[in-house]
């Protein structure tokens, strides 16, 4: 079973009620007053061109973060999360370079700093069969959670129902690959600061077709590299045989001449 | 005489002031974190340590492995003379890229997950592998030379057994990770520019890290040149130099096939910020030293040498520059803060320390009879044609190109491409108009001397408010998420700054000890 979260722009009043019990739910100060994603801010409602819009992590089918980490810390759970084991990460930051949406954020200040981003309450809610903190404090509805294909359903329903009150777009089921949290929208994506991703597929394969190229550059690379070595070598060696420089004996023995000058 | 040890106790101020500041930096990194020690943001993660440190470093490492396979694989005798300095440099170089990482991760006492911690999936993952595998590689292909000064000839015996495979080794590894570094910018389409972005980019990297590698090998040994009077392999380099021709040549086709059979050849010609460092990257740094090194009275010639080959460097290190920092989204927002400076010149200049103290004390140079402690015995003095017009175009050449580079990266682009949408988009609904389905009501049971329970009731507080906002009140102390246990008040805290009197104190809300009825229900 794999969740997803829908949010609708067009029923979002912008209350930052999400927000807010996504701070509560990780214990997650409240200081920064940040108007945007932030290490301890991992959802947050953008005010943009008179649009509310609930930034969150996209929680990619084939997340790009995913695929980048060196340490495997960045995981795609079963059940739809991305989530992260700190105790992996060596902070390299690729995860932050690597993602599409720009979501991962760092803890720059601390010197045992963590990337921090939503992890959809996969330990403290999803786990317990119950839904994140943040779907279910909307008093709007904007945002629910559920099975990602039934949210699909979902909205496609509702753009059928009122052909006029939205456009005609899911964000999610195909950018990126495909992401488990969906946007609808009476406004053009483009115009309201969503990445234009890429529809064709999901970024790991990018650099998965270079990467998985490497057992032949090795297998034929280092038995090529041999080769001209061994024949390269062979004739030097005859040349001096027949030079006179060298006895067969020392040529064909165990003698190591070749590298005694390395 | 004179001259050179003023020249010497110079370059040791220099030293000293440089490693100052790079262990002030340090300090700076362990104790105030990256946010303190540097201008990274979450919208521009890498900077210069990486771009400059492990990129340029790596790269401009690469002569290690062209040589030492020139050298044993294909058996070009005439090449073994650098054999050994080019090796020290590239130990050298990967040992110092190992400590940039160790500044720049996050968590440095972590280096070794990715050893035990898998994910092949990642390119960074096999980066890891490879550079540390090269490294040791690196550091048995050196071994020879302190194993014959400490005449430790078993041991000595076993390593040269191994050294075919070992090279081999070597030569896979360097593909590998010099490609792969170009790698780790195939995930980004959207924040690369188009001038740089191609699934190429491992190819690119490799390609230029040869040139780049080759020129670095040229360049030390005019450095070595000055530094020990070690003489000079003028037939040597001059054939590195119709080397690195044809490995710029083959770049340049590759590079400009690439960008026309991705449509993005016109990128290269519309005025930006970006085209002017790339024709930077390729004018100066690709075609003018092929030009310059294609001509044989400019190649035989020292200064011309020289210079072609400082070309090739410079323009590398804007290639990598261009790919990991200028050419990537944000890059505006960014400029090295002087602590990120500081550790890297402090690693630079720790780099060449090393070497000379290599060169002092080991048998580096050359295949002479070698006397510890007296440099190589039997170097022609050399004669000084190498020193004022050279020294000053290095200075030239570096001192522009850090100007131009710098201009370049803040010249901020205000062709006006990106004109401010309206401020309000056109919407179809207004979300304020529904119905908000707010929590139920919560009923407070009377405590003792109570004149009855209190109900709270969304309704009638959200509506006070133009627009919802609950963190007004929820970020207050307020649990927002439903505990599901009974949230009684205390008897008597009812009107406490922490309850209900925070706001219904008389000047937010209606005060609290006017009308007991108002909030109380009478018992029934």
């Amino acid at each position: 079973m794999s969740f997803g979260i829908l949010t609708d722009l067009t029923k979002c009043v912008g209350c930052q009620a999400c927000a807010w019990a996504c701070k509560e739910i990780n214990g997650l100060p409240a200081d920064d007053g940040a108007k945007k994603l932030a290490a301890n801010t991992w959802t947050f409602v953008e005010q943009r061109r008179g649009v509310s819009i609930r930034r969150q992590c996209m929680h990619c089918l084939e997340p790009t973060c995913v695929s980048a980490c060196p340490v495997a810390a960045l995981e795609k759970t079963e059940t739809g999360p991305v989530i992260y084991q700190e105790d992996r990460c060596i902070g390299c930051r690729y995860c932050i370079m690597a993602c599409p949406f720009e979501i991962p954020k760092y803890e720059w200040d601390s010197v045992q700093p963590r990337v921090q981003k939503c992890i959809m309450c996969y330990d403290k809610r999803i786990a317990r069969g119950e839904q994140p903190a943040c779907t279910e404090v909307c008093p709007a509805q904007a945002t629910i959670f559920g099975n990602r294909e039934k949210l699909i359903a979902i909205a496609r329903q509702r753009i059928a129902d009122n052909p006029g009150g939205y456009v005609d777009h899911i964000y999610g089921v195909q950018e990126a690959g495909g992401t488990s949290v969906l946007y609808l929208s009476d406004v053009p994506f483009s115009e309201l600061g969503f990445k234009t991703a890429s529809k064709n597929g999901a970024y790991p394969k990018l650099t998965w077709e270079i990467l998985r190229k490497i057992p032949n550059v090795v297998g034929v690379g280092g038995v090529l590299m041999f080769g001209i070595w061994w024949i390269i070598n062979r004739r030097i060696t005859l040349e001096k045989v027949r030079n006179g420089e060298l006895s067969e004996d020392e040529a064909f023995g165990a003698s190591r001449h070749e590298e005694e000058a390395i | 005489m004179n001259l050179q040890n003023t020249k010497l106790s110079f370059w040791k101020v220099v030293a000293g002031i440089a490693f100052v500041l790079g262990i002030y930096a340090t300090f700076v990194r362990f104790t105030q974190g990256l946010g303190g020690a540097t201008n990274l943001t979450d919208e521009f993660p890498w900077g210069i340590w990486i771009g400059f440190d492990v990129l340029v470093g790596v790269g401009l490492a690469a002569g290690g492995f062209v040589i030492a396979a020139t050298v044993h694989i294909f058996n070009l005798e005439k090449f073994k003379v650098i054999s050994r300095p080019v090796i020290l440099t590239a130990f050298l170089g990967y040992s110092l890229v190992i400590v940039a990482l160790l500044f720049d991760l996050g968590r440095p006492h972590r280096i070794w997950h990715p050893l035990i911690m898998w994910n092949p999936h990642s390119v960074m993952f096999e980066v890891a592998w490879c550079v540390t595998l090269y490294t040791i590689v690196l550091a048995l292909e050196f071994s020879p030379i302190v194993l014959e000064k400490f005449k430790l000839k078993k041991t000595l015996r076993l390593v040269r057994s191994l050294f075919i495979p070992l090279v081999i080794l070597g030569v896979l590894l360097s593909t590998l990770h010099q490609s792969s570094l170009g790698t780790l910018y195939v995930l980004v389409p959207d924040k690369l520019h188009g001038l740089w972005y191609s699934p190429l980019l491992p190819v690119f990297f490799f390609i230029s890290a040869i040139a780049a590698g080759l020129a670095m090998v040229i360049f030390e040994s005019f450095l070595s040149q000055r530094a020990f009077n070690k003489k000079l392999e003028p037939e040597v380099l001059v054939s590195l130099a119709r080397v690195i021709v044809v490995v710029l040549a083959v770049y340049l086709v590759l590079k400009f096939q690439d960008l026309a059979g991705r449509g993005n050849l016109t990128l290269a010609f519309t005025m930006s910020r970006e085209m002017v460092l790339f024709w930077g990257e390729i004018g100066l740094g690709v075609v003018l030293p092929m030009v310059l090194l294609f001509s044989a009275r400019v190649r035989e010639r020292e200064e011309g040498l020289f210079f072609s080959a400082l070309l090739v460097i410079v323009g590398f290190v804007v290639s990598r520059l261009n790919v990991s920092i200028t050419g990537m989204l944000n890059s505006e927002t960014y400029f090295p803060k002087w602590t990120e400076i500081a550790v890297t010149v402090a690693i630079v200049v720790l780099g060449f320390v090393i070497f000379v103290y290599a060169a002092k004390h080991f048998p580096v140079f050359g295949l002479e009879k070698f006397e510890p402690g007296k440099g190589v015995p039997n170097a022609k003095t050399y004669s000084p044609a190498f020193s004022g017009n050279v020294v000053l175009a290095f200075w030239a050449v570096l001192l522009t190109g850090i100007i131009a580079y710098g201009m370049a990266a803040n010249h901020v682009n205000n062709n006006g491409q990106n004109k401010p949408p309206a401020l309000y988009a056109a919407r179809s609904v207004d979300p304020l108009e529904q119905e908000l389905q707010l929590p139920k009501n919560i009923v407070f049971p009377a405590g003792e001397d109570s004149p009855g329970p209190v109900t709270f009731s969304h309704e009638n507080h959200v509506l006070i408010q133009e627009r919802p906002d609950c963190t007004a009140c929820h970020a207050g102390g307020y649990a927002i998420i439903a505990t599901g246990e009974s949230s009684s008040i205390p008897a008597g805290t009812m009107h406490e700054v922490h309850s209900c009197g925070k706001c219904h104190n008389g000047e937010q809300a209606f005060g609290i000890e006017d009308d007991c009825e108002s909030c109380h229900q009478a018992e029934d």
